[in-house]
């Protein structure tokens, strides 16, 4: 695993911690997890031990149907840090899932121009390596 | 969403000292804690105070500096042995954050008189991208960093759904680039004197859309500091006491996809909160030092600070409110776009001037009769606010 502390070049990668496993192992399997609580109901991303809402530890891991929105973006030209500047000019997006919650991810197979508010998005992967696959977005 | 605030603190604080380091904007080979030093030595002057009367220390991280308790590491460096240190890291919330604390703990007993100091050189103290990772790996290393989202662009994207939603446009953003281009340049010391039009804001080298480089903040060095006592104590002070009336703080939320609505704020509850414990309204605010990290910052702060209707920020600015003779003079030094941005302390720029102006200080920058000023800092992705309402003896 890189470490962003040592090689400003390296992109900085995920270490997931006891609560997150799942969602990274999800995410490596190509499927994109959210927890549902079976007290409240509450949907969440990211994976936590507990409910946001109700504290409840009743959570359901159940997959997402991988369809979302845009609710914002921008397009990033001044990278931040060398690790980012071949990617310049890419878009990050602020994604509002069908289910409710938002995530942060990047596009892929995107021209930044062609974004907009509320453009239909459908989740995918992108594997960085035997152990991470990062959540992208593509257009639906 | 507001919660009820007893008004504990009002007007039993007071600032009685401010100071900066020598020189602000590009100082190299002078260090964070000289920096902070020199603002140090300004602001006990101001004070009429000795040294040894400093009990408390309030800081922040200096992202220049490797040092994890700046606070305790400039103790030893100024030569005092305080009674109570503490580092504060809520981003650019810091700076209300910190003058909060210090009310709140001289008003506990726990501290006579307290200095609140900062020194940090963001600009030739560390490279423009160790800078730029410095507020990078601020976000989180799992759901957001991994994607090359810097802090920018979380402010850019709560712009650009402003944009989407109230029909806010760059032009908007671009008048307070120019409106606080036109202060700094009044003011000495600012590190951004020569003017600039719309027209430059809006054909400068695009960042992160919508921001280009001149909607964005400056990098400096600098240093900052100031002393609070008691109100009983700063009666007793060479300068006029500008007392501390109303104090509030909002953290909404950790992920900018966990902020409820990304178009407003937890400034709104942080004012809300230092308006109701100083027992004022917006409308009886003279002056304002607001954040200003981004140009479309202050356009959505006039909004969540109560100054205008959600939505009507851009209009607002661009009808002259935010300069002299509008509905709220702000930032009149010129502010992180145009005076300075140290990092976590950038803001308490915002605050001397403010301070300066209630003490009518400021010259040809002064807003004439100031008695009652608002300082609003925030930080990450609008995850962190703090909002100081100050005002004169005549406030009390």
């Amino acid at each position: 695993m890189s470490n962003s502390a040592i090689d400003p070049f390296a992109k900085p990668l995920p270490s997931p911690d006891p609560d997150s496993l799942p969602l990274w192992e999800g995410f490596r399997q190509g499927k994109l997890f959210l927890q549902h609580c079976k007290d409240c109901g509450g949907i969440q991303y990211y994976h936590q031990a507990s409910c946001r809402n109700c504290q409840s530890e009743n959570l359901e891991e159940r997959e997402a149907s991988g369809r979302g929105k845009i609710h914002s973006f921008s397009v990033v030209h001044r990278a931040p840090g060398p690790a980012f500047k071949n990617d310049t000019p890419y878009a990050v997006v602020l994604v509002e899932l069908e289910e409710g919650p938002r995530m942060i991810s990047s596009m892929i197979d995107t021209n930044p121009d062609d974004l907009d508010f509320e453009l239909d998005v459908a989740f995918t992967t992108e594997k960085i390596n035997e152990e991470i696959s990062l959540p992208r977005f593509r257009l639906a | 969403m507001t919660k009820g605030v007893e008004p504990t603190i009002r007007g039993k604080t007071a600032i009685v000292g401010i100071g900066q380091s020598k020189k602000v904007g590009r100082v190299p080979g002078v260090s964070p804690l000289a920096l902070a030093v020199e603002a140090a030595n300004a602001a006990l002057a101001e004070s009429g105070m000795q040294k040894s009367e400093i009990d408390a220390v309030i800081s922040t991280q200096a992202m220049s500096t490797s040092f994890h308790r700046f606070s305790v590491a400039f103790s030893e460096y100024w030569g005092i042995v305080p009674t109570y240190s503490n580092n504060v890291q809520v981003s650019g919330a810091t700076g209300a954050a910190t003058l909060n604390e210090a009310a709140a703990i001289i008003n506990a007993g726990y501290a006579k008189n307290v200095l609140v100091v900062i020194g940090d050189s963001l600009l030739t103290g560390m490279t423009p991208d160790m800078a730029l990772r410095s507020m990078t790996e601020s976000r989180d290393q799992q759901y957001e960093m991994p994607f090359g989202i810097p802090v920018a662009n979380t402010f850019a994207m709560t712009a650009h759904r402003h944009m989407k939603e109230y029909g806010t446009t760059r032009e908007h953003f671009a008048h307070v680039a120019v409106t606080q281009r036109a202060h700094a340049m009044r003011t000495p010391g600012a590190q951004m004197t020569s003017e600039i039009t719309i027209e430059d804001v809006l054909n400068s080298k695009v960042v992160t859309t919508p921001y280009h480089k001149l909607d964005c903040a400056v990098i400096s060095d600098g240093g900052a500091a100031f002393i609070v006592t008691s109100a009983d104590r700063a009666k007793d002070c060479p300068k006029k006491p500008i007392y501390i009336l109303g104090a509030g703080e909002c953290f909404t939320h950790e992920h900018i996809f966990l902020m409820p609505e990304i178009t407003t704020t937890g400034g709104v509850t942080s004012s809300r909160n230092a308006y109701k414990m100083a027992g004022v309204t917006p409308s009886d605010i003279d002056v304002a030092g607001i954040y200003d990290c981004f140009t479309g910052t202050v356009v959505m702060m006039v909004e969540d600070l109560g100054f205008c209707k959600k939505g009507e920020g851009g209009p607002f600015i661009a009808d002259g409110n935010i300069t002299y003779g509008g509905a709220i003079p702000s930032n009149t030094h010129g502010g992180l776009l145009s005076y300075a941005h140290i990092g976590n302390g950038g803001s308490y720029f915002h605050a001397h001037e403010v301070v300066r102006q209630l003490r009518g200080e400021c010259g040809d920058r002064q807003v004439e009769g100031a008695e009652l000023g608002l300082y609003h800092a925030l930080g990450a992705g609008f995850a962190c606010a703090g909002t100081t309402v100050l005002g004169t003896e005549a406030t009390l």
